[in-house]
C-alpha cells in the first residue's frame, strides 16, 4: 500500500510516517499543496491523506483539482477546520473521509485501514476476508481455518495488498511500485522471495503465478 | 396609524385643491358680478339720459313726459324697469311702478347696494339730474336685478358641482399617479421581507434615481456583512488551525512507547489536552455563529440535507441508517453554516448512541420551524433530561458523552432565539427537539 502524506506540520507529519510504516504502509510525505497537485495526480496512490491547510495552494483546492481531473484516489482530510459546513464542503469536493485536529495517532490509522477496505469493496467489514483467510490488520497476523499464521511486516503489508485486490492480475512492475515505493534496485528478486514465503505458510495455491503477466491471488488453501 | 406616502400626498393636495377651487370660483364669479353690476348701472345712465327725450312740451307750453315715446317695459305693471321723473314740483312716474313708491336719491348717484323694489325685487337705482330749458329734471331710473342675481347664483351651484367633479377626477388621477410612482417603493419592500425571510440575497438595482442610493447602500451593507462574517470565520479557522496543529502533535506524542512507563502522566497529559480541546472547539463554534446579523442568508433544505447526510454515514459506517424529512423546497432563513453546524452536532450526536437508525425530520407550523431528531440509543433518564434543558447549565458538564455537541447546538438555538428540548424518542432513544421561530 503506498500512501501520500500531505501536512506542513514537520512534527506532526514526523509522527505520522512513523506511525504509518510501522503499519506496513510506503508513505510518501509532501509539504506544498502545489507538489502534492502534481504528484497526486502523477503517482499511483492507494491512499492520500491531505491537510487542508497547506502552503502553495489550499487542500480544498488540489482535492477539487484532483477530481475535476479525473483521479479517483481516496482521500481522506486532516484539518483543524472542525465545522461541520466545511466538512461538508470537503464531502462535496469529494473527499472520502474527514478528520480534525487534534486527533489520536490509533483512530487516524483505523480511519485509513477502514477506507482502504471500503474503497476496495470491503464496506461493512473490521476484517479483511477472501476465501476462508483472514487477515488481522491490528496484530498482522492471518487467521487461516481457525489457525493464526505469524507474518513478517514485508509478507504482512504483500499479503494485505494481495487480499485486498483478490482475484485481479497484478504484474511485478505494480507491487513493486505500490510496495515498495520504487525503492527496489532493478533486477532485485525481494518480492519473489516474499511471495515464496507467503506460498510457504498458507499454501501454495493461494498465489498463482501467471508467466509473463504477473501474480495472481485466489486465497484457495491447498 | 402610521405614516403613508400616499395618504399624506392625498390629503395635502385634497386640502390645496379645494383652498384654490374656491378662491378661484368665489374671485371669478365677484369680478364677474362686479362687471355685469357695472354694465347695468351704465345702461340705467343711458337710459335716463333717453328718457329726456320723451319729455315734450303740451299746448300750454308745459313739459309732459310722452308715453308713446318710450318702452313698453315702463307700461308693464312691475316689469322691472321703472322710472320717476321730478321737474319743479311736478313728477311723472312709469306706469309699471302701479302703486310702489320710488324715493329718488337726494342728488346725482347710483344707489348704495340694491333697493328694496315691489314683489320681492331688488333694484338698482340711479338718479341724474339735468338741465332742460332752464328747468332742473331729476330722472330716478331702476331696475330689478334680481333675476341677474339668480342666475348668477345658479351658474355658482353649477361652477361648484363642476368643481368638485373635476376635484374627484384630479384626486383619481392623482392617486393613480403616486401609485405609479411609488411602485419602486412598494417593491423594495416587498424585496425587503423577501430579504428577511431569506427567499433573497440582495435588493433590485434597477430602480428609479431617486431610490439608488439607498438600494445601492443596503446592498453594499449586505456585502459588507458576509464579507465580514467570511472574514471572521477565516480568521477563526486560521487561529484553530494554529492551535489545534499542536495540539495533534502532542496528541500524537502521548502515542510514543517511552511514555507508556508513566501511566499517571500519561492520563494526566490526555484529561489537559482533551479540555482544552474541547474549549477551543467550543469557542470556536461560538465565535463562528452568525446569528440574526446577515439578512438574505438561508439553509436550502433540499441542496443541503442530502450532503450532511452522507457525511453522516461516512462518519458514523453504513451500520447506521439516516434518514431525512423537510417540506419540498424548504428554506430555512437562517444563515448556512449555523444551520449545519446546529444540524451537524445533532445529528453526528445521535449517531454516536443509536444502534441502527437516526431520523431527522424538519416540519413548519405557523410561525415555528420544528426540528426533531430521533434515535434508537439508551436515551438519557428523565432527570438529566430536565437538568439539562434548564438555562445556563454548562452541557458539556452536565452530561458526559452528550455534552459537546449538544452544547453547541444549545448556543446556536439561544443565538437563534430558539428553544432546545429533549424527549424520550418513539424509536427508544433520545429525541431532540428544536423550535425556531421563522423572523
Amino acid at each position: 500500500m503506498r500512501l501520500l502524506l500531505v501536512e506542513d506540520n514537520v512534527a506532526l507529519a514526523d509522527e505520522l510516517c512513523a506511525g504509518l510504516k510501522q503499519l506496513g504502509y510506503a508513505v510518501d510525505w509532501l509539504v506544498d499543496g502545489r507538489d502534492a497537485a502534481v504528484q497526486g495526480a502523477v503517482e499511483p496512490y492507494d491512499l492520500i491523506i491531505l491537510d487542508l491547510g497547506l502552503p502553495g495552494k489550499s487542500g480544498m483546492e488540489v482535492l477539487q483539482e484532483w477530481r475535476a481531473n479525473q483521479i479517483t484516489t481516496p482521500v481522506l482530510i486532516l484539518t483543524a477546520r472542525s465545522s461541520w459546513s466545511e466538512r461538508v464542503d470537503g464531502l462535496k469536493a469529494g473527499a472520502d473521509d474527514y478528520l480534525t485536529k487534534p486527533f489520536h495517532q490509533e483512530e487516524l490509522f483505523l480511519r485509513v485501514q477502514a477506507l482502504l477496505r471500503r474503497s476496495h469493496g470491503f464496506s461493512n467489514q473490521t476484517k479483511i476476508k477472501v476465501a476462508d483467510l483472514q487477515l488481522d490488520e491490528e496484530r498482522q497476523v492471518a487467521v487461516q481455518q481457525g489457525k493464526e499464521i505469524i507474518l513478517t511486516a514485508a509478507e504482512f503489508s504483500l499479503l494485505r495488498y494481495f487480499m485486498l485486490h483478490a482475484g485481479k492480475l497484478l504484474s511485478k512492475g505494480h507491487l513493486e511500485e505500490h510496495l515498495y515505493a520504487g525503492e527496489l534496485e532493478p533486477d532485485s528478486n525481494v518480492l519473489e522471495v516474499h511471495v515464496s514465503h507467503l506460498r510457504r505458510k498458507l499454501g501454495k495455491s493461494c498465489i498463482e503465478t501467471r508467466r509473463g503477466q504477473g501474480y495472481l491471488f485466489t486465497g484457495a488453501p491447498e | 396609524m402610521r405614516r403613508s406616502i400616499s395618504r399624506q400626498l392625498t390629503l395635502g393636495l385634497t386640502a390645496i385643491l379645494l383652498l384654490a377651487g374656491l378662491l378661484v370660483v368665489q374671485t371669478s364669479f365677484w369680478l364677474l358680478e362686479h362687471g355685469v353690476r357695472n354694465y347695468s348701472q351704465q345702461r340705467l345712465q343711458v337710459q335716463a339720459r333717453n328718457l329726456l327725450a320723451s319729455l315734450i312740451r303740451d299746448e300750454d307750453e308745459q313739459l309732459i313726459v310722452n308715453e308713446r315715446h318710450h318702452d313698453a317695459v315702463f307700461l308693464q305693471p312691475f316689469s322691472g324697469r321703472y322710472f320717476v321723473i321730478e321737474l319743479e314740483g311736478t313728477h311723472w312716474r312709469s306706469r309699471s311702478l302701479w302703486d310702489f313708491q320710488l324715493l329718488p336719491l337726494p342728488q346725482e348717484s347710483f344707489a348704495q347696494g340694491l333697493i328694496p323694489g315691489p314683489l320681492g325685487q331688488q333694484l338698482l337705482l340711479y338718479t341724474g339730474e339735468y338741465r332742460y330749458a332752464d328747468s332742473k329734471i331729476r330722472v330716478t331710473v331702476a331696475q330689478d336685478y334680481s333675476p341677474i342675481l339668480a342666475s348668477f347664483r345658479r351658474a355658482q351651484m353649477m361652477g361648484v358641482a363642476l368643481g368638485f367633479v373635476v376635484l374627484l377626477m384630479v384626486l383619481l388621477g392623482q392617486r393613480w399617479l403616486v401609485r405609479k410612482a411609488l411602485k419602486p417603493l412598494e417593491n423594495a419592500r416587498q424585496q425587503l421581507l423577501q430579504l428577511q425571510s431569506g427567499q433573497r440575497a440582495r435588493l433590485e438595482q434597477q430602480v428609479p434615481e431617486e431610490m439608488q442610493p439607498l438600494v445601492e447602500q443596503v446592498n453594499r451593507l449586505l456585502v459588507h456583512t458576509e464579507g465580514r462574517l467570511k472574514r471572521s470565520r477565516n480568521a477563526v479557522g486560521n487561529l484553530g488551525h494554529a492551535l489545534k496543529t499542536p495540539l495533534a502533535v502532542l496528541t500524537s506524542l502521548l502515542a510514543r512507547p517511552e511514555l507508556q512507563a508513566y501511566p499517571e502522566l500519561l492520563a494526566s497529559l490526555t484529561e489537559h489536552l482533551q479540555q482544552i480541546e474541547q474549549r477551543i472547539s467550543r469557542e470556536m463554534a461560538r465565535a463562528r455563529l452568525s446569528g440574526e446579523a446577515l439578512p438574505g442568508a438561508y439553509f436550502d433544505c433540499e441542496q443541503e440535507l442530502p450532503s450532511l447526510i452522507q457525511l453522516m454515514i461516512t462518519i458514523h459506517g453504513e451500520r447506521l441508517q439516516f434518514s431525512w424529512q423537510a417540506p419540498a423546497q424548504l428554506r430555512l432563513p437562517w444563515e448556512r453554516d449555523d444551520v449545519l453546524e446546529m444540524l451537524g452536532n445533532v445529528l453526528d450526536n445521535a449517531g454516536k448512541w443509536a444502534r441502527s437508525k437516526v431520523q431527522l425530520q424538519i416540519t413548519q407550523q405557523g410561525p415555528y420551524i420544528v426540528i426533531h431528531v430521533d434515535d434508537d440509543g439508551p436515551g438519557i433518564e428523565l432527570q438529566r433530561r430536565e437538568q439539562v434543558q434548564q438555562r445556563g447549565t454548562r452541557l458539556d458538564e452536565q452530561v458526559q458523552g452528550h455534552g459537546l455537541g449538544l452544547g453547541i447546538v444549545r448556543d446556536i438555538v439561544d443565538a437563534l432565539a430558539g428553544t432546545l428540548t429533549l424527549n424520550e424518542s418513539s424509536l427508544g432513544g433520545l429525541r431532540v427537539t428544536l423550535c425556531l421561530r421563522l423572523p
